[in-house]
């Protein structure tokens, strides 16, 4: 499983980003694209299209139009589309065209007005996420 | 289709839902599409809605970066490019498989091209492949390209369609609109 805590650190303080994560671009799933299954990386992932199963990434945006049925573990989680699951991420954005249900496990999370979220939203200190290199199947 | 609106200039206009007041719509950046400057994109701390757009809005295709892998099925009724690591079947129309990806499990298609690493089977109308790919499996095809220097290890049978049963099941590529659907409908389908 990946570690989501190796280049956590991205940013550095001159506001430069590391030169590893530089050389990858993002995956970009589009909208006629459907995942079943598990999707793991080590990087940047948009979402416009249709993802059933656990995602594990350092970024994970879901872009208006996407749709996420599963668990997320990620360090950051933008949710403009849809999601149904469950998120794991120290920084959480929901914006307004947002919908989603199910728990977000925080440190930070912004809700745009508008947005729909159904469920709880507990919070984390970060040190919760760090430790968390897979999916707490079974811990709340 | 979503990210065409942004070249519109109005990036609310599809939403479904009422009209929102959206302080971070009118960003310079979500005006750009063209922009490429993908890597100061993951230090950017402002998270709004009109980001996504802008990444994405530039080129539609799909792109399995080399830092993903995926364990499951994949399928788009879009152009895919993968360069990263599959672990199961990819269903698609363009397929275009790169140098450093890695697919284990079936790749059907339309059109597919192969640089490098498929072990299982390629079942598609149109194959390529390229001086760098290595195939363990049999190719399916009607027209076929091997560039100087692949490794094929398997079978090529161009039979592809002559039997309705071997004919890859293409997802519906006529209308596109509801994305939601395309996975719902057909992960379930049947082969070998």
């Amino acid at each position: 499983m990946l570690t989501l805590t190796r280049k956590s650190e991205v940013q550095h303080p001159e506001g430069r980003t590391m030169q590893t994560e530089a050389e990858a671009p993002p995956s970009l799933l589009g909208p006629g694209v459907g995942i079943q299954g598990v999707l793991e990386i080590d990087g940047e992932l948009v979402i416009s299209g249709v993802v059933k199963g656990r995602i594990a990434a350092l970024k994970l945006v879901i872009a208006p139009g996407g749709y996420v049925e599963g668990d997320i573990v990620a360090r950051e989680v933008v949710i403009s589309g849809r999601l149904n699951g469950r998120i794991f991420a120290p920084t959480v954005s929901i914006a307004a065209s947002a919908e989603v249900e199910g728990r977000i496990f925080h440190t930070s999370v912004s809700v745009e007005r508008g947005a729909r979220v159904n469920g709880r939203m507990p919070w984390r200190p970060v040190s919760y996420f760090d430790t968390l290199d897979q999916l707490p199947e079974n811990r709340e | 289709m979503i990210f065409n609106r942004d070249k519109s200039g109005e990036p609310q206009a599809a939403q479904p839902k009422p009209a929102q007041p959206q302080t971070a719509q009118p960003q310079p950046a979500a005006l750009k599409p063209d922009q490429t400057a993908k890597p100061a994109e993951p230090l950017r701390p402002a998270i709004t809605t009109s980001q996504t757009p802008t990444k994405a809005g530039a080129n539609m295709a799909s792109v399995i970066s080399k830092a993903l892998k995926i364990t499951g099925e994949l399928e788009s009724t879009e152009d895919i490019q993968i360069d990263g690591q599959i672990e199961g079947d990819v269903r698609g129309v363009g397929v275009k498989i790169g140098q450093n990806a890695k697919v284990k499990g079936t790749v059907y298609g339309d059109d597919v091209e192969l640089a490098g690493t498929v072990e299982g089977k390629i079942e598609a109308k149109k194959v390529l492949i390229s001086g760098t790919a290595r195939m363990t499996g049999d190719i399916w095809h009607q027209d076929i390209k091997v560039e100087s220097g692949a490794y094929i290890n398997g079978s090529l049978k161009p039979e592809l369609g002559k039997s309705d049963a071997k004919q890859a099941p293409k997802p519906a590529t006529a209308t596109t609109s509801s994305n939601v659907s395309s996975l719902t409908g057909t992960t379930g389908a049947p082969h070998h």
